[in-house]
């Protein structure tokens, strides 16, 4: 059965320590501070489920700079209510800059 | 500071992590404390992080974290003169009042003194005028004596509310080891002269008020003990990227290679109700994908089918991974593992340690291997893809045949349950505080013929991995594990003569044994009552004879 999927879009501001952290840490970083929200999450299908996200262009390990990230629900998700219940689950060096 | 961009992995060194506590240092008591290896493996540590959770709740102790820096950061640091820093403040170690080590894996015993020294502190427990030392987690404290001022015997949650009160009352070192060393379960190896006198240990304290015969310490209600609920969650993926929550402490088998049994004593578990509530907690403070049901045999825990059942239905959608690693195969195997099968992708272990029934039964390993292949059907169907089997070998009663059965037994069960099988064979060692820590220990030369037999045994096949351990290793590991108070000098010699080679490195500890004219076959050999830690309760002589004879 095919479960429909709403996207949501940010771009987050990569900083402080948080630079040191490699777009695989920043793929565990998000899914962890996504599953402490209730947000109705999509998982990918199959063996292994996995939240599901999209990445623009990934930036250098070491590099400040902004990205680009969808993120996928199972129901349709207010871009301010994304952004109130993610924000307080971001660590230090994550900022969301803008929700559409 | 330092310039981590030129640093490998600088995810090790930022700490950062979810849930990390960050405080002033001012009027506080600052404690670091550390596993001795590298980030990765120490924040796979349980006990690290309830101790460190635990200094934490004091509101006047301010309780921080070091690890094993990487070769690159090391050379960095010495290179420029920077002293080894904790994680939360990148404070100096040697600003600590306290540092403090899980010293339970005798091959971190070298990561420990290069801590040490990254630190800016002294070596020898009599040479650092400042900071105590601490260390716990380890069975044998003798080895290391030298180095360490003061060691937790037993289970450091009992004690840790003692060492405050210490450290607050008095605030130079000498007074809080002297007041410490009259407590239970504290040890200053300073304190008490240990010798040998005609081929005896013997053991007396120098220190009136120190504590003789020594007692480890046992949490007494451990369902109602501190649990770390703001779970430190990694910004990236450690060596075991789970939870464990601790449903029971020791083991109600008796296994004669086992320390568990005696370390860990007596059996304890943790009720339904508080595992499901620190599940819950854990969950929502870290959102974690696993978790792990730990204990040293989870089949013994009295409710586990009702436990599962309640974190099933906890958990079944938030796809939280389950995983009970030490299941006894016996009836409930299926039934269990149907259950799990509810949630994520699991995997069996199965500790078997002999393929031979006798030599089972001589291991005091209660395990009818029937039941793994009636069930070998079942497993079939449990959409499982690898079966991990731990097995041993170098035990004093093994005859040939023993070993000979491995082969056969594995292309039985490959055969039988259509997995693939990951096989761990692990080289016995007389470990102090087992049934079996007078025996002997199988000489390299045997241990050689041993593997080839296991080895000619076994046909070579697809999907059947097998790795042993390394001879050396182990020999190693059984001398640290059983070395008096002289070896502390050896250990000195390999750490200044290789401070950064591994601790595997054999011909470095033998010229550094020669050197010290230390003949490690002394510590190997079997032994009544005549340890070098006879002077802390629970040892005791071992009920096997005639070993010594093959």
């Amino acid at each position: 059965m095919q479960i429909e999927k709403f996207s949501v879009s940010l771009k987050i501001e990569k900083g402080g320590d948080m630079i040191y952290f490699s777009q695989l840490d920043l793929i565990l970083i998000l899914t962890r501070a996504l599953r402490r929200t209730s947000l109705p999450l999509y998982y990918t299908q199959g063996f292994n489920p996995r939240v599901k996200m999209s990445f623009g262009r990934a930036l250098k390990l070491g590099v400040a700079g902004q990205e680009e990230i969808t993120l996928y629900f199972t129901e349709k998700i207010a871009p301010q209510e994304l952004k109130e219940k993610l924000l307080p689950q971001m660590p230090q060096g994550l900022r969301i800059i803008e929700v559409v | 500071m330092i310039d981590f961009s030129s640093i490998q992995k600088p995810q090790r060194y930022i700490g950062n992590e979810w849930n990390v506590v960050k405080k002033s240092h001012q009027g506080k008591i600052p404690i670091c404390i550390s596993y001795p290896d590298l980030y990765e493996i120490g924040m796979s540590n349980l006990g690290l992080r309830i101790i460190y959770g635990m200094f934490n709740e004091f509101e006047d102790v301010v309780c921080e974290r070091v690890f094993l820096p990487g070769e690159d950061l090391s050379i960095k640091l010495a290179d420029n003169r920077i002293k080894l820093f904790s994680l939360e403040t990148k404070t100096a170690l040697n600003e600590f009042e306290a540092v403090g080590f899980n010293l339970s894996c005798e091959l971190n015993f070298i990561n420990f003194l290069k801590i040490l020294q990254l630190g800016g502190l002294a070596l020898k427990a009599k040479e650092r005028i400042e900071t105590i030392v601490f260390a716990g987690g380890i069975a044998n404290p003798e080895p290391v004596a030298d180095f360490v001022d003061l060691f937790y015997l037993g289970e450091f949650e009992e004690g840790i509310g003692q060492f405050v009160e210490v450290f607050r009352k008095y605030k130079d070192k000498k007074a809080r080891l002297e007041a410490l060393s009259g407590l239970d379960g504290f040890y200053v190896p300073q304190f008490y002269n240990a010798a040998i006198c005609s081929n005896k240990y013997k053991f007396d304290k120098l220190y009136n008020s120190a504590q003789f015969p020594l007692k480890r310490v046992y949490v007494k209600d451990l369902d109602k003990s501190y649990y770390p609920l703001n779970w430190l969650t990694p910004h990236t993926q450690i060596i075991h990227d789970r939870v464990p929550i601790e449903i029971a402490r020791g083991c109600p088998n008796a296994c004669v290679f086992c320390q568990a049994t005696k370390l860990y004593k007596p059996y304890r578990e943790k009720k339904v109700s508080t595992i499901c509530n620190i599940a819950k907690n854990i969950y929502k403070n870290t959102g974690y994908e696993n978790i792990s049901l730990l204990s040293l045999s989870a089949s013994d825990y009295s409710n586990i089918e009702e436990l599962l059942d309640t974190l099933i239905l906890e958990f079944k959608d938030k796809r939280v991974g389950l995983s009970l690693p030490s299941l006894r195969i016996d009836d409930s195997l299926g039934e269990l593992y149907r259950k799990l099968l509810f949630l994520k992708k699991t995997s069996l272990t199965v500790a078997l340690e002999a393929t031979s029934d006798s030599l089972r039964a001589k291991l005091g390993k209660k395990i009818d291997v029937n039941k793994l292949f009636e069930a070998a059907k079942l497993i079939r169907s449990l959409n499982l893809r690898t079966i991990k089997l731990y097995l041993m070998l170098g035990f004093p009663e093994e005859t040939d045949e023993d070993l000979l059965s491995i082969g056969a037994f594995l292309e039985k069960l490959q055969h039988d349950t259509g997995l693939s099988l990951n096989v761990s064979i692990n080289i016995f060692v007389p470990k102090p505080f087992s049934l079996w820590e007078g025996v002997w220990m199988c000489p390299e030369e045997i241990l050689e013929k041993k593997i080839k037999l296991v080895l000619s045994s076994l046909r070579r096949k697809r999907n059947l991995n097998i790795s042993i351990s390394q001879i050396k290793k182990s020999v190693l590991e059984a001398i640290l594990s059983r070395a008096d108070r002289n070896f502390s000098s050896v250990i000195l010699k390999v750490f200044e003569s290789c401070g950064n080679v591994t601790s595997e490195n054999w011909p470095v500890w033998l010229a550094a044994m020669k050197e010290c004219g230390v003949d490690y076959r002394n510590y190997l050999k079997s032994e009544n009552d005549n340890y070098p830690w006879s002077f802390i309760e629970g040892s005791k002589i071992s009920g096997l004879k005639n070993c010594e004879g093959r």
